[in-house]
């Protein structure tokens, strides 16, 4: 391995360091305090200029709830995130692959490719209206 | 076909649309979904072979994907400071 690699790899590992401990200091955040009884969360800009629920609405308060392992709670409050986590995980991971096979690369493209982003944008959407209309 | 092509066939460029999502879900709704249709755009120009075009807008999903996940992160900054600040005024 060359010195660049080297320094590259280093630097990568440190980002990841800072990224992990972020993430685990927002994991006890949000695992322990529940962000609808607290005023120390930010609300959503969205909903404080038009007071209409945006598809992100409701999200602080799904994640304390998941983290609580209130799967029921989680859904009520922000079902688009809870069914978007088993979807984004499966994109980190197909993202993480550097060399992929071909038929990993055919269900890539089936579920990540041009159809399916036009689906999710269509789902997105269709959230944003439907949690208003109900 | 040379190799650099068949290369550019195998893994189409980044389309940003995992980190799209989250900045929907997360930060900035309205920036989140120009990510997704940069995405979407990502994809097309990819599939229909024009492989500079696929580039042009993964930069450009890119760069409305970090306007979104910024916006979010400087109004939640300010939403905790302003609070502080008014938690520390009326401390009495």
């Amino acid at each position: 391995m060359s010195l660049d690699e080297t320094q590259k790899s280093s630097g990568k590992r440190f980002k990841i360091l800072i990224f992990s401990i972020i993430a685990l200091i927002l994991v006890v955040i949000y695992g322990l305090i529940d962000p609808s009884t607290s005023h120390f969360f930010p609300k959503c800009p969205v909903k404080s200029l038009t007071h209409y629920d945006c598809p992100g609405c409701g999200s602080q308060r799904a994640i304390h709830a998941l983290l609580n392992f209130e799967f029921r709670e989680a859904f009520r409050q922000n079902a688009l995130l809870v069914l978007a986590l088993p979807y984004l995980t499966l994109g980190v991971f197909f993202n993480l692959i550097k060399k992929p096979s071909e038929n990993m690369m055919r269900w890539r493209n089936r579920l990540f490719g041009h159809h399916a982003t036009l689906i999710v944008l269509g789902i997105v959407i269709a959230f944003a209206v439907l949690r208003n209309v109900f | 076909m040379d190799i650099n092509e068949y290369l550019k066939l195998q893994t189409p460029p980044k389309s940003y649309l995992i980190e799209s999502i989250l900045v929907t879900v997360f930060c900035c709704m309205p920036f989140g979904i120009i990510g997704i249709v940069n995405a979407s755009n990502v994809e097309s120009f990819y599939k229909n072979g024009d492989y500079e075009g696929a580039e042009e807008a993964s930069k450009k999903a890119k760069r409305w994907m970090i306007i979104g996940l910024v916006s979010g992160f400087v109004f939640g900054t300010l939403y905790f400071l302003l609070l502080m600040a008014d938690a520390f005024l009326n401390f009495d």
